[in-house]
């Protein structure tokens, strides 16, 4: 019998995720020690594709028994979208129907592949698909399909993990907090370029702003000063975060003064660097943890989790086959070239620094995981798809046991919208995957939860039970040690 | 009672609009002989019937957003705002512009009257249905997502104040079937599908439609019938009336009264109140009989506890933490200023749009982050939001382009002002927080001002010094901590 939403929320401490703790306990050791105990010195990157992926032209049948029907529904010739040629890595990609590859566009991340970085994880879903862009997104975010939840899935992993509003364990690269970070619990810092991150001083007097920033601590600790609890609380959130604001532009400048070189190759178009949107979202994740490994700001400040998205996914129309310049090529090319550009960086960091330092191994101290909203349907329209269900997720790093994960969507039996059939069912070959448990295999083998469940809960919390649902999840699905 | 003098009159003002100046406040005062008739004059509005319009969200949301700033019923729109987080309903889910407006519209039309026929609307209201799944309770797969909130959420909550459940999982089940078979149709008009209801001859194995057999004080093992006004349509009017005459404790308190009087408290005050300043709020009002939120809103304005957030913070004082759009709209409004254009942005800068502000601020209106609403208090506070506040500040500091969206502080202040301390006193008057500030951080303050030495003259007249100091130290002032709360 399903619980109550009540006996839910009490048993899994829900309800006080955003409850704060008391300002008395700004600085608890006790604390700190056990949120460094949990996740080590690693760092987590989530990168969301926006606007549902085509799937099944990300990875794609070869001599797999699904090839006959991938090609009676994708055509060739103009508009056609079918890839004649899948990209086949040097360690051939085999599942549960033969032997698949990769998009041509994604010919980095075959390298990576090459390497064992890359765990491929097919048929990534949930059941019931919604295939409306913002409610599918919200789903996949909030790490639930059935209820009404005001936080992400990272954004409980942050508040179960003890930290404070005075804290920022966590950026965004972007406009605003990504739904899978939202939480009331503690800080997420948002921008796009670190360089223009900073406290807003005025626009046309910035001599003024010593002045300002005196102004600002002596009244914030004023505030620390004050009995009342609220004002405690400002005056201790208030100084962090005016520290954060001077602090975080450091790391674009100690970036640039060390690995300038490197700066280029994710921005400039001469020499031939990738210049690109996700490229540059990368550069300035590197530019963080490259500062953070060697302890460059607080470690209360020093964020670890991140998220990124890379957009126009949504390829109803002109989706492109496999010549470079069509507009599914070019979006899976930008991923992946800034990814390796981005393991490389990483690996070049980690180079002669002393082993058990911040640098060291930083390549194997990151894990990417990469989803979207949806995949697209298999049978494609004029010359592009529409929305479809399950797709596939990547998770990259050098820590990651490489390799394929899951089934094949079963493209030969859609269903009567022109969708991949979701199952839970052991029993079937096509069996898919639900993203919670990829999600929960992250949070329990890289984020040290050892027990995922409260953080995402069953299908059977909310009445939901059958061959269809996520009634028992697999924590250990084997993409990380 | 407090004594009624400027002090409570502001006060008042403060908490039941979008801040205070000095000059509405001694308005107030002269025009009304107590307290008791000030409240009866602010409680008097007549309700509008404006709903918000366009096509998109963003458009609904600016056009709101416009209103509140404009609006000469402030304690209309800061009902609006509790009703939209105490029914929270959010487009992401429902999906459909026009049933949010609609929802928005029948929230201000009922934000002062009969709180039981307010809940007997929300019943019928086409953004709820969908957010809370009416609209796929038929009669072979209920579904009690709506149930569940009604009683959670809505009129009783999970436990009752000394801390016994208010409900079973059995009435939840039963109040289920009676909102199975509700739909709506054009304009979102409810309509009931009788061939999709769940009549009792049907599922004898669902057991009668009985609820509160055990909770609710009601004293019959049997249970309360809701099929007593007949079976149908009506039984979600009679499932009101039913819930509505729950009772708790010893004291057989009512339950629904005593609940949304807290919660209004909460909102209006601050969060935690006594249980005497529940219940006699409750009581003086008779809120258990009319369900007349007016009233019970002048007792709680009458109330000597409602006042304890107006000192400046201390140990002692409580105080409550500004919402975002309580930020935004209050600076706005105490600035006279406007914001531009149809995505309402300030002007200063980069024509940032409010919503987005807001949203960084941690607060989507239309978009509560669930069916709980949003979090309240410190909870709208991390380094991420303040610095979303904060870059409203300079934004509206910015804004010297002139023009109605500009900011003017001669039409706040005499300009000839040139003693520090006078200044400081006069902005912090503006912006409401005069009365707050200790010694050291109006210390702070001229010292901004005066660039550390900490006297003056100060020459506002001279361009340069009004745009840089005095623009400066209004945003300063909106940065602060004390201007956070209220």
């Amino acid at each position: 019998m399903a619980i109550s939403r009540r006996q839910f929320l009490s048993r899994t401490g829900l309800a006080s995720a955003g409850a704060l703790l008391g300002p008395n306990l700004f600085r608890n050791p006790w604390m700190q020690q056990a949120m460094a105990a949990t996740i080590g010195d690693r760092y987590f990157v989530v990168l969301f594709l926006d606007g549902g992926n085509d799937g099944q032209n990300t990875i794609i049948p070869v001599t797999s028994s699904l090839r006959p029907a991938y090609e009676s529904n994708r055509g060739t010739g103009p508009g056609g979208i079918r890839i004649v040629n899948p990209l086949v890595p040097a360690t051939p990609m085999l599942d549960q129907t033969g032997q698949i590859g990769f998009h041509p566009g994604l010919h980095s991340l075959a390298d990576m592949y090459d390497d064992g970085m890359v765990a491929v994880i097919q048929g990534g879903g949930y059941p019931d698909y919604n295939l409306s862009h913002e409610v599918s997104r919200s789903i996949w975010e909030r790490g639930n399909p059935f209820s009404s939840v005001g936080t992400g899935w990272m954004g409980r992993y942050l508040a179960n993990s003890g930290y404070l509003g005075s804290d920022i364990p966590a950026v965004n690269i972007g406009g605003s907090v990504s739904g899978d970070f939202v939480q009331t619990a503690t800080s997420v810092l948002v921008f796009d370029r670190l360089n223009d991150f900073g406290f807003p001083y005025d626009y046309s007097y910035s001599g003024d702003s010593g002045t300002k920033d005196a102004a600002f601590t002596a009244l914030h600790n004023a505030a620390l000063a004050n009995g009342n609890a609220a004002m405690q609380y400002l005056g201790g959130t208030g100084n962090s975060t005016l520290t954060a604001t001077n602090q975080y532009p450091t790391l674009h400048d100690l970036y640039e003064a060390d690995r300038s070189a490197w700066s280029d190759q994710y921005q400039n178009d001469t020499p031939a660097g990738l210049n690109t949107g996700t490229a540059r979202g990368f550069r300035e994740i590197a530019k963080v943890i490259y500062g953070v490994a060697q302890g460059a700001i607080p470690a209360s400040l020093s964020a670890r989790f991140f998220e990124l998205s890379n957009g126009g996914y949504d390829t109803h129309s002109n989706q492109g086959a496999d010549a470079a310049d069509g507009d599914h090529y070019r979006l899976h090319a930008e991923v992946a070239d800034s990814i390796k550009l981005f393991f490389q960086d990483l690996a070049d960091m980690s180079s002669g620094a002393p082993m058990g330092s911040g640098l060291a191994n930083l390549d194997s101290k990151v894990t990417v995981m990469v989803f979207s909203e949806f995949g697209r349907r298999i049978e494609q329209n004029d010359n592009g798809t529409d929305h479809g269900s399950q797709g596939p997720m990547f998770v990259i790093g050098g820590a990651v046991n490489g390799g394929v994960y899951g089934n094949h969507p079963n493209i030969d039996d859609i269903d009567d919208n022109g969708n991949t059939r979701y199952s839970q069912d052991n029993g079937n070959a096509f069996r898919s995957t639900d993203f919670r448990d990829v999600y929960g295999t992250i949070l329990k083998h890289w984020l040290g939860i050892a027990n995922p469940l409260p953080l995402l809960p069953l299908d059977t919390d909310f009445g939901y039970a059958g061959v269809d649902y996520w009634t028992a999840p697999n924590f250990n699905m084997g993409f990380l040690p | 009672m407090p004594a009624w003098n400027l002090p409570t009159a502001r006060h008042l003002l403060r908490r039941t609009g979008f801040g205070a100046t000095r000059v509405a406040a001694q308005a107030l005062l002269d025009s009304h002989a107590t307290l008791g008739a000030a409240i009866d004059a602010l409680l008097e509005f007549k309700p509008s019937k404006f709903k918000p319009g366009g096509r998109y969200v963003e458009d609904i949301h600016n056009k709101w957003l416009k209103y509140m700033i404009k609006t000469r019923q402030p304690l209309q729109e800061r009902l609006v705002l509790f009703w939209h987080d105490h029914f929270a309903t959010s487009y992401d889910k429902v999906g459909q512009v026009d049933l949010m407006a609609l929802q928005n519209r029948l929230l201000r039309v009922n934000c002062k009257g009969d709180f039981k026929a307010l809940v007997k609307a929300i019943n019928k209201d086409a953004a709820m249905m969908e957010f809370l799944d009416t609209v796929r309770n038929r009669r072979n797969q209920p579904n009690e997502n709506y149930a569940r909130e009604l009683e959670e959420l809505f009129t009783l909550g999970v436990k009752d104040p000394l801390g016994n459940d208010n409900y079973d999982q059995e009435d939840i089940v039963q109040i289920a079937r009676a909102f199975s078979g509700w739909d709506y149709g054009n304009k979102g008009a409810a309509e009931f599908n009788d061939g999709q209801h769940d009549y009792a001859a049907d599922y004898p194995e669902r057991g009668p439609k009985r609820i509160f057999k055990v909770r609710g004080g009601f004293g019959n093992a049997a249970g309360q019938d809701f099929t007593s006004a007949g079976e149908g349509a009506q039984e979600i009017d009679t499932v009101i009336d039913i819930i509505f005459q729950h009772r708790y404790g010893p004291g057989l308190r009512n339950t629904v009264a005593d609940y949304i009087a807290r919660r209004l408290i909460t909102y209006f005050a601050f969060s935690d109140p006594s249980a005497s300043f529940v219940e006699s709020v409750a009581d003086a009002s008779s809120f258990a009989g009319t369900w007349d939120i007016a009233a019970l809103l002048k007792q709680i304005f009458l109330h000597d506890d409602f006042y304890l957030t107006a000192a400046p913070p201390s140990a002692v004082t409580k105080k409550s933490v500004k919402w975002p759009i309580d930020y935004v709209v209050t600076t706005v409004r105490l600035l006279d200023m406007k914001l531009k254009g149809k995505y309402q942005a300030t002007q200063g800068g980069d024509y940032r749009d409010a919503r987005s502000a807001l949203i960084n601020m941690g607060q989507s209106l239309f978009e509560p982050p669930s069916v709980f609403g949003w979090d309240w208090e410190l909870a709208w506070l991390s380094s991420s939001t303040l610095l979303a506040r904060y870059g409203f500040a300079r934004d509206i500091s910015n804004s010297r382009n002139g023009g109605a969206t500009s900011l003017r502080p001669e039409r706040l202040m005499d300009l000839s002002l040139t003693d520090p301390v006078a200044i400081v006193a006069a902005v912090a008057d503006i912006l409401g927080v005069d009365d707050q500030l200790s010694a050291g951080e109006r210390t702070a303050l001229i010292n901004y001002l005066t660039d550390g030495s900490g006297v003056g003259p100060v020459n506002l007249l001279d361009d340069n010094t009004r745009f840089e100091k005095l623009h400066g130290l209004f945003a300063v002032v909106l940065q602060s901590p004390a201007y956070q709360l209220q």
